[in-house]
């Protein structure tokens, strides 16, 4: 991702009022970390597991902050239960942030990640998760804003999947 | 050790503490002895720790409390190393290990009752202030000293296998009726609007 696309992703994640992340580092998002981590007004969480990335964002969503999770799609997989107990069940939104491996889109896949991609959006509806793919920067701050928006009023999890521009 | 009596002198304590409970039997004997609003009964195994410590982070100033059990610590042990790394001051983690998966009717042991040690995993993981708390009289010093200590505390409660939570009456609030008195009275305490609650 170029970084001009990573400083508009992270200003369009706090436009939208995100203001606590957790996340597992990944390979085509990550340069969004250290602009999270140096932006006071963004609090950034490491952690072990995406299951804990949903469960402890889903206690500061609690708590009153405007809560994302920044995962790989492998993490989709390990925090299937989290998002199906915490996020799905007790109602709790997230805005999370994936970057979407080994789909069509994803401009590095090859064999290591094609499997995992297949499988991800299937998931993602197999647990109820609504999702926008995006591919390139167009609108970028208005779909974010639009996912928040989304995840607050279902009180749910809402996914955007990035790909195209995103794994470059 | 019995878990009741440690919950009965915990329920003794609270004020304005948040409280965060994970599905086995302590989440039916907390909701018995604690009808608070900041009490918030997560409704699966495995995630009250998370949810707690997530709370923790956005209210640093408030008193967070997580009620857990052995099994549900074992399914979600990666929260052991984020805690020791994160160190929230104002949480403090009761895990009642009574070294079977009690909830099962088959009382077969947790990995607990043999050679794991929850406590020495919490130190590895960086958590200081970890230990056993292996009776009553000590549960009342340590247990209940962590309340008012600035710290991080992870206390492994070994109590024994107690089926009185078949006995006592169930929590009669549905899990997003819960969600809302918790979200509604941290309004009203922190004086501030949470996004996602509807107005109108």
């Amino acid at each position: 991702m170029k970084d001009e696309l990573a400083r508009r992703l992270v200003q369009s994640l706090k436009a939208a009022g995100i203001n606590f992340v957790t996340y597992l580092p990944e390979t085509r998002l990550s340069q969004i970390v250290p602009l999270i981590r140096d932006d006071p007004d963004m609090e950034l969480i490491p952690v072990a597991n995406e299951s804990e990335a949903i469960t402890i964002a889903a206690g500061a969503t609690l708590g009153g902050k405007q809560a994302a999770v920044y995962m790989e799609n492998t993490g989709i997989y390990t925090s299937c239960y989290s998002l199906l107990t915490v996020g799905k069940q007790l109602g709790v939104p997230l805005l999370l942030v994936i970057a979407y491996l080994g789909g069509v889109p994803d401009l590095r896949n090859s064999f290591l990640y094609a499997t995992i991609g297949k499988h991800s959006i299937p998931v993602l509806n197999g647990l109820g998760v609504d999702h926008t793919l995006l591919e390139d920067g167009d609108k970028l701050e208005v779909k974010i804003k639009d996912a928040v928006r989304a995840a607050n009023s279902l009180r749910a999890p809402y996914a955007l999947l990035f790909a195209g521009e995103f794994s470059e | 050790m019995i878990r009741y009596e440690c919950l009965q002198l915990l329920a003794s304590k609270m004020s304005n503490q948040l409280v965060v409970t994970s599905q086995s039997g302590q989440r039916i004997e907390w909701s018995h002895l604690s009808r608070h609003e900041g009490n918030l009964l997560v409704g699966m195994m495995g995630c009250a720790i998370g949810v707690a410590t997530g709370l923790a982070l956005a209210l640093p100033h408030r008193k967070v409390i997580a009620l857990d059990s052995d099994g549900s610590v074992l399914l979600s042990l990666f929260n052991l190393a984020t805690l020791g790394n994160l160190q929230p001051k104002n949480l403090v983690v009761y895990v009642f290990d009574n070294g079977v998966y009690s909830g099962s009717r088959i009382s077969y042991p947790t990995a607990t009752a043999g050679n794991t040690d929850l406590a020495a995993m919490a130190r590895g993981a960086g958590i200081k202030n970890a230990q056993t708390i292996r009776d009553f009289e000590e549960f009342k010093k340590a247990g209940v000293d962590a309340l008012i200590r600035n710290e991080l505390g992870f206390f492994v409660c070994k109590v024994e296998e107690s089926l009185m939570h078949r006995e006592i009456p169930r929590p009669n609030t549905d899990l997003a009726e819960n969600k809302y008195t918790f979200v509604r009275y941290l309004e009203r305490t922190e004086e501030k609007a949470i996004a996602f609650v509807g107005r109108g």
